[in-house]
């Protein structure tokens, strides 16, 4: 799921060498993952009305479905 | 950890190569059996994941499936100005949703035009609108907009008064 989520904003980003995500589990089988990138790339993970960062938290929601878990993905500003 | 490190600067230059990378590497974190077929032509990059049980993908009413076809365009094309259409259909997903659509859609026209009313279709996201508008493009009696916001936003199919 980290690994995932770093890949696809790392694709996204125009700074992809800034881009960081940490991986929280302090409920077992719930992992929050904090999303962080350059300031001037945020616009490019969240999107207008907030379309790419609901995008990506479907995606890793999905990947979570293998690991039965549960993942929140968390981005940071 | 070294893939995802040099994830960005393994990336494909080619739109089309960039799609085929990130739908295998969503393929393989969702622990699907399938393949990942993309094609290219004029105006579009059409990308087919085939495999038998690729639900996980789709989601509920496709929304994983819009979800990875909006992620696939964004990174495709991230820093270009000249940008083609990206689908990606997962099990001939949004085939068999498009036929059912344009049947929704046909029926909602004869209804306008029989009872010279506006009809409103079920709310429904941009690709399905898209679907629906281009589809009743074909009918001259009728007219299709959109009205309301998202997630509520809707196609309207209204008989064209001729005079």
């Amino acid at each position: 799921m980290r690994e995932l989520l770093e890949f696809l904003a790392r694709g996204l980003v125009e700074e992809p060498a800034a881009v960081h995500v940490e991986e929280i589990e302090e409920i077992e089988g719930e992992v929050i993952l904090e999303l962080e990138v350059a300031e001037d790339d945020l616009g490019r993970v969240i999107g207008r009305g907030g379309r790419v960062a609901n995008a990506l938290r479907a995606v890793v929601k999905a990947a979570a479905v293998p690991a039965e878990k549960r993942a929140i993905v968390d981005i940071l500003d | 950890m070294e893939g995802a490190e040099n994830a960005a600067e393994t990336l494909p230059a080619e739109p089309a190569d960039r799609v085929r990378a990130v739908l295998e590497r969503i393929v393989n974190e969702l622990e699907l059996d399938a393949d990942v077929v993309v094609s290219e032509s004029d105006g579009e990059i059409s990308a087919e994941v085939e495999g038998e049980e690729v639900g996980l993908l789709i989601g509920r009413h496709g929304q994983t499936l819009d979800a990875v076809q909006l992620l696939c365009y964004q990174i495709a094309y991230r820093g270009h100005s000249d940008r083609k259409r990206v689908t990606v259909d997962a099990a001939g997903y949004r085939v068999r949703q498009g036929e059912e659509l344009r049947r929704r859609a046909d029926l909602a026209a004869e209804d306008a035009i029989r009872d010279g009313r506006a009809i409103e279709l079920e709310p429904m996201g941009s690709n399905e609108r898209r679907v629906v508008h281009e589809h009743l493009r074909e009918r001259p009696e009728v007219e299709t907009y959109s009205e309301g916001d998202e997630p509520h936003r809707c196609v309207v199919v209204a008989p064209l008064v001729t005079d």
